[in-house]
């Protein structure tokens, strides 16, 4: 029982828009691993159309949440979740911009980098089960699995330098451009483990957005 | 501990037989605005009463447990109701200025208390108007009737009545609630003024208001002290569901 359902439906509305800008970060990056196994150009191209409509979600939860903060002076949970939606949405969309930035590259690259290519692909899935899991772990505010991909994260993390170390030794035996295109591989799979911290980021706000606690996660 | 002025202890009220207060246990900090939220009827005004006997007033009202003030039981037998009342002033709803001047409102107590000296009180009014924030608007017509003043300045004025007692504690049930937004804004000002030199504990159906001004708030409901704490902990993270929905309006 309520007696704000207006409010509450303001409330709930602020929380799907988080929820669908979620779902089209998880989609850019489902494409982009698709846009890499099939030397789609016109699937890197749909991830940076995509990014605009991410962008415009983001300015949409920004103004619903600034206006239901001055309108509605939400509290305890109810302000604990105006704040959470609108930070993760933050998060969201500088992830969106990390798939961008990589889409990017492929198109540049005509997608003829295989090596690089496939440590693109093995770390947009471990980010794709990341978002997926997040968004999950938002939509049902379950805390044990925001702290799950956390973990996550360290893997992503892993996975990331060895990639590095494997291309340091690369770049040592070869020549000039070899090197050169190595150096962009590891700028761009730097990207995408950059999309993993923002998605611990958007953990630490699920566990406000739960208990209240603000808590650091690595 | 020392900090503290009331210490409320296992305190119940019944009007009749009607428990309006159950078993409340409650302290009240010095120099500290403490608010007391909840829907109507749910004892807080009873409660803020119970602080200087004003429910002394009703005949079929029976309490049990203790208020201590700074210690003493002040409603064991023989306690000074008088100079309970004197160090813990009150200030109403509806502003209720008596019909005089301006001046002789101010001077009212004082001069109950026997104070005749011209200067002496001349200096009082000053001071509990200036206190009030009052004193700007009326210097030039001490002498006008209060009746003339806007709501506003009348319930500053009943302020200033109260401070011109020199008391430690002001109790305000729903100061504001018959104020425009302006007034009640100058009245919430006040209140984060007057906690410097006094201890305050106002009742409130302002939520914002409690959230605004308070430094601790205790919601009450169905005569019972539901949670007490921080005001910041209070409106970010109640430790208790039904302070959640009271608080966020999800309360039938």
């Amino acid at each position: 029982m309520t007696n704000r359902k207006h409010f509450i439906d303001e409330l709930n509305e602020l929380n799907h828009k988080a929820i669908e800008m979620g779902r089209q970060v998880h989609d850019s990056f489902r494409k982009l691993i698709v846009a890499c196994e099939s030397q789609s150009l016109e699937l890197a191209q749909a991830i940076v159309e995509q990014d605009k409509l991410i962008n415009e979600l983001e300015i949409s939860i920004n103004v619903d949440a600034y206006l239901l903060i001055a309108r509605q002076c939400p509290v305890a949970s109810d302000l604990r979740r105006t704040i959470s939606v609108l930070k993760i949405s933050n998060e969201l969309e500088r992830i969106g911009d990390y798939a961008v930035n990589v889409a990017r590259y492929i198109i540049k690259t005509k997608n003829n980098n295989e090596p690089f290519l496939k440590a693109i692909i093995e770390l947009a899935t471990l980010l794709l089960d990341m978002l997926d899991k997040i968004m999950t772990s938002f939509a049902n505010e379950d805390v044990q699995l925001a702290l799950d991909v956390s973990e996550s994260d360290e893997v992503m993390d892993n996975k990331y330098r060895s990639y590095i170390r494997e291309w340091i030794k690369l770049a040592k035996t070869a020549d000039e451009a070899a090197v050169e295109e190595a150096m962009r591989a590891v700028l761009i799979v730097k990207q995408i483990e950059r999309a993993g911290d923002h998605v611990v980021n958007i953990a630490e706000n699920i566990v406000y957005l739960v208990n209240g606690k603000r808590i650091e996660l690595d | 501990m020392k900090n503290n002025v009331f210490n409320i202890k296992n305190l119940d009220l019944f009007y009749g037989s009607f428990q309006a207060l159950k078993d409340i246990n409650l302290t009240i900090e010095k120099n500290k605005v403490t608010a007391l939220i909840g829907p109507s009827g749910c004892g807080k005004s009873t409660f803020l009463r119970c602080l200087n006997r004003m429910n002394d007033l009703i005949d079929i009202c029976k309490i049990d447990g203790e208020v201590e003030y700074h210690g003493d039981n002040v409603y064991e037998k023989g306690h000074d109701v008088i100079n309970l009342r004197t160090k813990v002033g009150m200030v109403f709803q509806k502003p209720n200025p008596f019909p005089m001047t301006i001046y002789d409102n101010v001077a009212y107590g004082p001069r109950c208390q026997g104070l005749k000296d011209k200067s002496k009180l001349d200096e009082i009014v000053e001071t509990s108007l200036k206190n009030a924030a009052l004193w700007e608007e009326v210097k030039d017509r001490l002498k006008d009737s209060a009746m003339g003043l806007s709501g506003g300045q009348q319930q500053r004025l009943c302020i200033a009545r109260a401070i011109a007692m020199e008391p430690e504690v002001i109790l305000m049930d729903e100061p504001t609630s018959a104020l425009d937004p302006i007034a009640t804004l100058k009245i919430e000002e006040l209140i984060n003024d007057l906690k410097e030199n006094y201890t305050i504990v106002i009742v409130t159906h302002s939520m914002q208001q409690a959230a605004r001004i308070s430094d601790y708030t205790a919601f009450f409901l169905m005569g019972d002290l539901i949670e007490f704490d921080q005001t910041d902990k209070i409106f970010t993270q109640p430790k208790f569901k039904q302070t959640e929905d009271y608080i966020t309006g999800r309360f039938g």
